[in-house]
């Protein structure tokens, strides 16, 4: 079956999206075109608009539509502790468990050395400036538990405690509502390493 | 294909990188086959049991089917706890991961290699970092064939002496310096005897063994870089300016 050259080139522009191969591709093709073409041209006007206004934070290295993030420019948020994570939807899930109320820095990405990301790739010259402002206090690795997030981690801290600031990992073990017999060896064993005293 | 599946061979896992949304491309050392890329079909899912087992620097069997090289990874589990490699331990550990992809050739069988790997990350794991690091590239030299004999003199053949100065030229061996001032490039030749058996304790014998090894796996690698080492010493500038 050949496509007519617009339907073509809609149906392999869609295909840019992570999970979507020709098959799924065609399907939003037709539903875009047969029921709703107002919402396809929505989708046109928003993706545009993103691709050339959303940028990174200059602070954090959020996604931002502006110079600086809601998060960065809020006054509320406690300029005194940083999480540091990997990526921008790390940002939005520690956001969304509602337990942290200071800002973050984004690394987009972890030290992978075989692939030759290293400090400079993942911003440390920004965040090393962010640490010698003066206004932070504790700095919170909210980096992966992979061996790559650990070895992000390590070094962060490094450069962190060397500042006289405060770095603390995040802690890894067993899941809420999980069962031990389940759990991997690795991560009980973590998670016996990092046991906390019942006060 | 269930004749050419291979049954829970020991590995260790040297690179991994994402592949299509779900999936993983592993890069392993195998005991028994050498290096081998599998690819892991759906590793990459949030509940996948392969998430916490294919880690680096851990021991591992490994299952997978199809042709060694290029085939389907169909299980893998943790073969022991294996060392206990620090945060610090990691980037050494990386550079060890690196010289094995880039110096064995696919399916190319080094037990010898797979077992000096182990011991290694068990050095690393000690703290003892430039003597593991060391002994595993010489070791590695030797299996590829590219060993550097530092107790005789190339040129001459005669034994080094051990007042005397020489040069290590990558290709060739060790020459003695002709030059009455030694530059910077010279080794003794009593730290190149040190280092011949395996003593890298002083610290003019471990300068002398990082300079010669490096050398001599720079040959190896015929102009490729290796980007382990760069961000090793990309960190290390970083911490010395801090």
């Amino acid at each position: 079956m050949k496509y007519s050259p617009g339907l073509a080139r809609l149906i392999e522009a869609l295909r840019v999206l992570p999970g979507v191969g020709p098959k799924s591709a065609q399907r939003m093709a037709f539903h875009l075109l047969e029921r709703n073409r107002e919402g396809g041209r929505a989708l046109a006007r928003a993706l545009e608009e993103a691709v050339a206004n959303v940028v990174h934070c200059r602070r954090c290295r959020m996604l931002t539509d502006g110079e600086l993030c809601e998060i960065c420019a809020a006054p509320r948020r406690d300029a005194a502790s940083l999480c540091i994570v990997e990526s921008p939807a790390d940002v939005v899930a520690v956001e969304q468990s509602g337990g942290y109320a200071g800002r973050y820095f984004v690394l987009m990405g972890h030290l992978s050395p075989l692939d030759g990301i290293g400090p400079d790739q993942l911003g440390f010259d920004r965040l090393e400036a962010l640490l010698d402002e003066g206004e932070i206090r504790e700095v919170i690795l909210a980096t992966n538990p992979t061996v790559e997030g650990e070895a992000t981690a390590h070094y962060i801290g490094e450069l962190v405690t060397r500042r006289g600031i405060r770095a603390s990992r995040i802690a890894h073990g067993v899941p809420v509502g999980g069962e031990l017999e389940y759990v991997d060896g690795g991560t009980l064993a973590h998670a016996l390493a990092g046991r906390q005293v019942i006060a | 294909m269930t004749l050419r599946r291979k049954l829970l061979e020991p590995a260790w896992l040297l690179h991994h990188r994402p592949w299509s949304d779900t999936s993983r491309i592993l890069e392993f050392m195998t005991r028994n086959r050498g290096r081998v890329t599998l690819f892991a079909h759906g590793a990459r899912r949030p509940k996948s049991p392969l998430r916490p087992v294919l880690r680096p620097f851990a021991p591992l069997l490994v299952t997978w089917s199809g042709r060694g090289d290029g085939g389907t990874l169909t299980a893998a589990e943790a073969a022991g706890p294996g060392p206990a490699l620090g945060p610090a331990a990691l980037l050494p550990g990386y550079y060890l991961n690196e010289l094995l992809l880039k110096l064995l050739a696919r399916e190319d069988r080094h037990e010898a290699v797979y077992d000096a790997y182990g011991v290694a990350l068990a050095e690393l794991a000690t703290g003892a970092e430039a003597a593991a690091l060391r002994r595993f590239e010489r070791m590695l030299l030797d299996e590829l064939g590219y060993g550097v004999d530092l107790t005789r003199d190339a040129a001459s053949g005669r034994p080094l002496d051990a007042a005397g100065y020489y040069h290590f030229r990558a290709g060739r061996g060790v020459l003695a310096v002709r030059d009455a001032q030694p530059g910077p490039d010279c080794h003794a030749g009593r730290d190149l005897l040190a280092v011949a058996r395996g003593d890298y304790g002083p610290p003019a014998a471990q300068r002398a063994a990082r300079g010669i090894y490096g050398a001599a796996i720079a040959h190896c690698l015929e102009g490729r870089g290796l980007a382990s080492r760069e961000v090793m010493l990309a960190m290390r500038r970083r911490g010395r300016e801090a």
